[in-house]
């Protein structure tokens, strides 16, 4: 596959091969969210290079390679992924721990413009444009040029009401969303989601994680924040409080103000009109029902 | 340990926002390994932190935080100091 375009979060990314370019293969789980009109939201130009950082660029952020073993976080390398900065170009620099013979890229992209460039050194013909950790990476920008948020969270749409249940590895996110898949509604993802705000709604979607992907999206009537529980109970949480509780489980690059202050705005503005609440639970099927029975949060307190 | 002759600075490198008469606050970071916190601050919590303007000492703020609580000297000396000492330790304010 030469050229392709893909639906992820309502945004509309078309990927282009350079000429001489590397032939670009889409990863299976992006397979059903491949568009066939030609239109697009932001143009991806995939070239091969050496991937050298331009000169003057500084380097503002980047993550070690963390892997867990037994329930520990052990750091691999102190160089994996690194986000650098010069004029109102951002350059993110990575390398593909999962994909053999792609051994590193530079997406290069602006706030200001709708067509990024990505840059692949790779020793085989074909490249994945999307492999990890890039994907996430270039969505997560997506997100900060829109005023979206990218949060560690399930998501499900019962009878036309979205529930979003946040909170970070091993709060239940998961299993939450078997639940409520138990009880027939539709999981829009178990593990991470991208909240939008469009046409003065608010929507949240999916990104393609596994395999079977599809693009999906609900409008939520509430924003739960997950803890273990001896028994379900709820606890509102409004102002400052539901804010902060929030982005504290939001994908975050706090490299700049100017990201922090844009993640402050759009969350302040969904914490307003989206009710937000601690949800201490046990894992049984009875969540649903009481989920159900309190869903005006507000009105409990 | 902090004295009452200094006078505390708000950091540069965290934003602040207003939501009522809380506020948050968020450093920023430069590796993903730092971001760990989210600090909201209410109350008396609050009131120091908008004392806080580079100007004012530990001494005024004490007096204006027992006039605006009306409360005693030595619970506002305790306050403050140790507000003002958390937030050096949390990078967000310096003497």
């Amino acid at each position: 596959m030469e050229n392709f375009c893909l639906n992820i979060a309502g945004y509309r990314l078309r990927f282009e091969g350079a000429p001489g370019g590397p032939l670009l293969f889409p990863a299976q789980r992006f397979s059903k969210s491949i568009l066939t009109d030609d239109g697009y939201d932001y143009l991806i130009r995939v070239n091969e290079g050496e991937c050298v950082m331009p000169a003057g660029s500084e380097r503002v952020f980047n993550a070690p390679l963390v892997e867990e073993r037994d329930g520990e976080a052990l750091i691999k390398s102190h160089e994996f992924w690194s986000i650098h900065k010069e004029g109102d170009m951002i350059y993110i620099k990575t390398i593909f721990p999962h994909n053999p013979g792609m051994n590193s890229g530079i997406l290069s992209l602006s706030r200001n413009s709708k067509e990024w460039n990505l840059e692949i050194s790779s020793s085989v013909t074909g490249a994945d444009p999307l492999a990890w950790p890039l994907d996430g990476l270039l969505l997560y920008y997506l997100t900060v040029f829109n005023g979206d948020i990218m949060i560690h969270a399930s998501g499900v749409d019962y009878n036309g009401k979205g529930f979003i249940f946040s909170g970070v590895s091993g709060k239940g996110k998961t299993t939450m969303a078997r639940l409520w898949e138990e009880a027939g509604a539709e999981v829009i993802h178990d593990d991470r989601l991208i909240i939008r705000r469009r046409a003065g709604d608010i929507f949240f979607y999916n990104t393609p994680v596994y395999d079977d992907d599809e693009p999906r999206s609900a409008k939520p009537a509430g924003i739960f924040l997950l803890e273990h529980g001896r028994q379900n109970m709820i606890v509102p949480l409004e102002g400052s409080r539901a804010v902060s509780n929030v982005m504290a489980n939001c994908i975050q690059h706090n490299w700049s103000s100017e990201i922090i202050s844009g993640l402050m705005d759009s969350l302040s503005e969904v914490c307003g009109k989206i009710p937000v609440a601690r949800l201490y639970f046990r894992p049984a099927g009875e969540i649903v029902e009481f989920i159900l029975g309190n869903a005006k949060i507000r009105q409990t307190h | 340990m902090v004295t009452l002759n200094q006078i505390p600075v708000q950091s540069a490198s965290v934003v602040t926002r207003k939501t009522g008469d809380e506020y948050i606050l968020v450093p920023v970071a430069g590796n993903i390994a730092d971001m760990d916190s989210i600090y909201t601050l209410n109350g008396t919590g609050a009131f120091i932190w908008e004392q806080i303007d580079g100007k004012t000492d530990l001494e005024e703020i004490i007096k204006r935080l027992t006039d605006e609580y009306q409360t005693d000297r030595k619970t506002a000396e305790d306050d403050v100091k140790g507000f003002i000492e958390a937030m050096i330790k949390a990078g967000m304010v310096t003497v």
